[in-house]
């Protein structure tokens, strides 16, 4: 037998060109979106771009946010509340077109026609009177569209609102509208820090971004856990689990996913050249109702453990098995019967199954995995093909565009945070009074329609993909997708009875956000926002053109 | 449950009603293709004194609850996304190539089309044509000449077999002979497709070598121009067949493991690795990992009458309709039954609008594939006795290589070679033994109806 292969050749990213939001990500506690609206009067338009380019030399670049997160897993406390907050800037279409005329050759239909336009696409109500229409919308409305988005994103509340402070006051200086959202990752509930509004871990499941920061061989964007002579998975994983993917599903301008997820496959070439290294962002303001998500768990577990299979069916084991991890994070598919805590925030080991094939136990670098491991689950018997986590990532198993690959394309780098309080009775209706609660969901990606998009509309809302028999995601799934309005799927009790649970109401609703370009930063100071040094105006069209070419 | 009686025409459709003994031969049709795949897969576990895992529900009840499972895929062709990127892709799914593109395989530029069927190893005529849509479901588009303007998008999962045997006769590579009746051929063509459909426009009238087996003159050809240029009634595009479903669902029962002796697991590494069925689909990688999964739990497979290819659903999201109109009147399901869709017209219900003024979030439709996009295709497996059997595992007959310098696409070797500097794929799961690489051959209707596909 000859030797075993190891893992491919990582290309090395321009680091100091790519906002951190991208590579690796923004996975701060503490964040303030900022949604600007800018007026297209000339002077107004050269106020928007000297404030750009004044506040360009803060966006974190790739390097700046990696060695933050390098240097907050090696340091102590103290020293994590002292740090400065990163910064992302990103632009809708028509903020983009409005400082440059060549964001018109962005070849991207949901870009150009923005979140709202494309709601319906996405299985959001159709009817005006809906609190999910876009017409009612808190951000991002028609009419009513972002043209910037900032994001401030921090270790501690008060360094966050200091710099999304200023950042206003100075939006305010060049009559910018400023709209702020802050958001944070939820601490105020014991044993649910970190979770989401319904009090689920969330985050465990990351792509792992396959790519180096310098010319080191070893120099890997995204750590390595498993021992290098367990090849394939050395090769494949981050975290156990974690699948590292090739960085042009990220960022524009690098390889990105081919048939085998070890052999690179084509370049995503830059159209207009200056988007390379640049990446989409989604923003989704969705509202969680987390009252009405726990009665219909409550409700639809009571009449679930009168079924045959179902016996003792509670609340808690129904919404585990609609996400397909319990609270804990710890994945059905490890642990089908009931939560394990120190299973769920075990990074070397919450991640790591498959759904169809017995997953074997990996050789790790730094740890164990001594946890139960997953068995072959084809038929979702233990995590249902309708699970959260089996209808956004199919992982081993094959799904209606094919094979492995076909998963790999569609992952997305989710950067955001809950925003709002905690629900104090989690049961409870939810009256007007009430504050709102939700996710900032923010995604990076480098197709919204091969990405976001697809796994909202094409995999989350549908009844069948991407894998039958399954039903539609009953976390996330829109109810105007479903055909009557009501979202069902299909669950396995014992000896494989099967029962269907249904939602007519919906828990969570979209209340906005917007699709975002989020260019290089050599972009941002030579093509949107370049300033003559010595009247503070922008540049002729010529000009930036001549910049552009000699940048790239 | 008992034994399944008869093999029912797909989606139980009714046409062969008119037509006395038509529908027990379409029944024998089935069967003999069962026949031949079980006793195919039989004969490549006898090393192994393994037992076949597919079986015909009309001569084995293997007893137990049975757990029905649809395998669905996308209508788009990931062919073509793979090959040009969806752009592209759109463009080149409402054209035709000719039959001898599918021999020339890899080889063939749709921008260079000349001559394809004077190459060495083509055995298709380049005078007939079929559409580059191996999903299991091909559209023609009809647009006003005048305008461009599309009027009417038609979409069809109806296997060629069907209407071959509607119109009678000895299908190749089969015994049963269908009474058939060529006037309820042509009256369909006319009520379908268009009113001056002639009998002649439908016969073979000089020999050629079709992917449906050879025909010769006067037999009904698949290929006629009311299926291909001027419209559609069923599929026609080589392995857009009902007899090479049979035979992927049977094949991909039997278990492989790679060069370490590890079961062969990944739904790309199986179907490049065992050159069963197209690599670069949505459907053929995931019918034979969803099979193969299941084999592995030594459960016994069949699929689910009536066998079938089918359009489960169109998704409408996001479809935007003029004039205070409902999408859900712009799809009409003309010939199956719901979620067994076997011919879908996409036109809107007045003469006021056409095609073009339908826009799918926000972006105006003008190719067939934008709606394709939204259609799921099926087939519909049955899974029985899991654990019941507990077979060998053979090693993979061949390889999946791609270009180590921009992967787009897999080639398998052994079934109609690689380009030159690929390089072996799916290490990762199949192993680095040195494969021997079989002869290239092309895939004949005859063997795959035989079960050697």
């Amino acid at each position: 037998m000859t030797a075993k292969p190891s893992g491919p050749a990582e290309p090395v990213l321009d680091m100091h060109d790519i906002q951190g939001i991208a590579v690796p990500g923004f996975f701060k506690p503490y964040q303030v979106l900022l949604g600007v609206r800018y007026d297209r009067a000339p002077d107004r338009v050269n106020a928007i771009v000297r404030f750009l380019h004044d506040w360009s030399p803060k966006v974190s670049s790739a390097e700046v946010t990696l060695r933050d997160r390098r240097e907050y897993r090696s340091s102590s406390i103290s020293a994590k509340t002292k740090r400065d907050p990163l910064i992302a800037i990103g632009f809708s279409f028509q903020g983009l077109f409005g400082l440059t005329a060549g964001a018109d050759a962005i070849a991207s239909p949901a870009f150009k026609n923005g979140l709202a336009r494309r709601a319906a696409l996405l299985g959001d109500p159709t009817d005006p009177k809906s609190p999910g229409h876009p017409d009612n919308w808190v951000v991002g409305g028609p009419k009513n569209e972002l043209d910037i988005l900032i994001v401030v994103a921090g270790d501690t509340r008060k360094a966050v609102t200091t710099c999304a402070t200023k950042l206003k006051r100075a939006l305010a200086a060049v009559k910018a509208k400023v709209i702020a959202q802050p958001g944070a990752t939820r601490d105020d509930v014991p044993g649910e820090k970190g979770h989401e509004h319904f009090g689920f871990d969330d985050g465990v499941s990351q792509p792992g971004i396959r790519g180096r920061a310098s010319a080191d061989p070893k120099d890997f964007i995204t750590p390595r856990h498993v021992d290098r002579s367990d090849f394939p998975a050395a090769a494949l994983f981050g975290y156990p689990g974690q699948d590292l993917v090739w960085p042009g599903e990220f960022v524009i301008g690098y390889l990105q996913t081919g048939p085998d997820p070890l052999i690179p496959g084509p370049v995503l070439e830059p159209t207009p050249a200056w988007t390379r290294n640049g990446s989409f962002l989604v923003y989704r303001r969705l509202r969680q109702d987390v009252g009405l998500f726990w009665r219909t768990m409550r409700a639809e577990a009571e009449r679930l453990a009168a079924l045959p299979g179902f016996a003792k069916m509670q609340d808690v084991e129904l919404a585990a098995k609609l996400v397909g991890r319990w609270q804990s994070g710890a994945p059905l598919s490890r642990t089908p019967a009931k939560d394990n805590a120190k299973l769920g925030g075990d990074q070397l080991a919450n991640n790591h199954f498959r759904f169809d094939c017995d997953t074997p136990k990996l050789k790790l670098v730094d740890g164990t995995d001594d946890f139960p491991q997953a068995k072959s689950d084809p038929i979702g018997a233990a995590c249902p093909l309708a699970a959260h986590i089996r209808k956004v990532n199919t992982r081993d198993a094959p799904s209606d565009t094919g094979g492995r690959s076909s998963t790999y394309e569609r992952r997305v780098l989710r950067v955001g945070v809950p925003f709002g309080p905690s629900a104090k009775d989690r049961y409870a209706k939810s009256r007007p009074s009430d504050p709102d609660r939700g996710l900032l969901f923010l995604s990076i990606q480098s197709s919204i329609e091969e990405q976001f998009e697809f796994l909202q509309a094409r995999w989350m809302n549908d009844e069948n993909r991407p894998k039958a028999p399954s039903g539609n995601d009953m976390i996330v799934g829109q109810n105007a997708a479903a055909a009557d309005g009501t979202r069902r799927c299909i669950l396995f009790g014992s000896g494989l009875t099967q029962a269907q649970v249904e939602a007519a109401d919906q828990f969570v609703i979209p209340t906005g956000g917007g699709y975002f370009f989020v260019p290089s930063i050599s972009a941002l100071t030579t093509v949107i926002a370049p300033v003559a040094a010595s009247g503070g105006k922008k540049k002729s069209s010529k000009t930036r053109s001549q910049t552009t070419t000699a940048t790239h | 449950m008992g034994l399944l009686i008869t093999y029912d025409p797909p989606a139980r459709m009714s046409d062969f009603d008119a037509i006395p003994g038509q529908r027990d031969a379409w029944h024998r049709f089935v069967q003999e293709s069962f026949n031949a795949n079980i006793k195919a897969v039989r004969k490549s576990l006898q090393p192994l004194k393994g037992t076949p895992q597919f079986y015909s529900a009309t001569q084995l009840d293997p007893g137990g609850a049975l757990l029905e499972q649809a395998v669905i895929w996308n209508a788009f062709p990931k062919e073509l996304l793979r090959r040009y990127g969806r752009d592209r892709a759109l463009v080149i799914a409402d054209t035709l190539w000719p039959l001898s593109a599918y021999d020339y395989d890899w080889r063939y530029d749709p921008d260079v089309p000349a001559d394809t069927g004077s190459q060495p190893g083509v055995g298709m005529p380049d005078t007939f044509f079929y559409r580059p849509l191996v999903e299991y479901c091909e559209w023609h588009v009809d647009r006003d000449a005048a305008s461009g303007r599309i009027s009417r998008i038609t979409y069809t999962s109806e296997p060629p077999e069907y209407w071959m045997a509607m119109f009678g006769g000895t299908q190749d590579g089969s015994s049963i002979h269908f009474p058939g009746n060529p006037q309820l051929v042509l009256d369909l063509y006319r009520k379908l497709v268009h009113p001056q459909v002639a009998m002649e426009d439908l016969l073979v009238k000089k020999a050629f070598t079709s992917p449906f087996g050879a025909l010769k003159p006067g037999d009904y050809n698949p290929h006629n121009k009311w299926n291909t240029t001027h419209g559609i009634a069923h599929l026609s595009a080589p392995p857009n067949a009902l007899t090479a479903e049979i035979n992927l669902a049977a094949v991909a029962t039997v278990l492989y493991q790679d060069a370490d002796g590890d079961p062969v697991v990944d739904p790309d590494a199986f179907i490049a690795g065992t050159g069963m069925g197209g690599a670069n689909r949505n459907s053929d990688p995931t019918i034979a990992s969803t099979v193969n999964v299941l084999a592995r739990s030594g459960a016994m497979i069949t699929l689910a009458n009536p066998v079938g290819l089918y359009m489960d659903h169109v998704d409408l999201s996001g479809w935007d309709v003029p004039g205070g109109q409902s999408a859900k009147d712009w799809a009409t399901v003309v010939r199956g039954q719901d979620q067994l869709i076997e011919r879908l017209v996409v036109k809107s219900p007045t003469d006021e609008f056409d095609v073009s003024d339908l826009r799918i979030g926000g972006v105006p439709v003008v190719f067939g594939g934008q709606i394709a996009e939204c259609i799921t295709v099926k087939l519909i497996g049955v899974a029985a006795a899991l654990g019941s059997v507990n077979n060998g595992r053979l090693k993979l007959p061949t390889a999946g290589y791609v270009d180590p310098a921009n992967a787009r696409e897999v080639f398998v070797s052994g079934r109609r070679g690689r380009p030159n500097g690929t390089v072996k794929a799916f290490a990762y799961e199949s192993g680095e033994v040195e494969q021997k690489a079989m002869a290239p051959r092309r895939m004949s209707f005859a063997l795959a109806r035989r079960g050697m596909r």
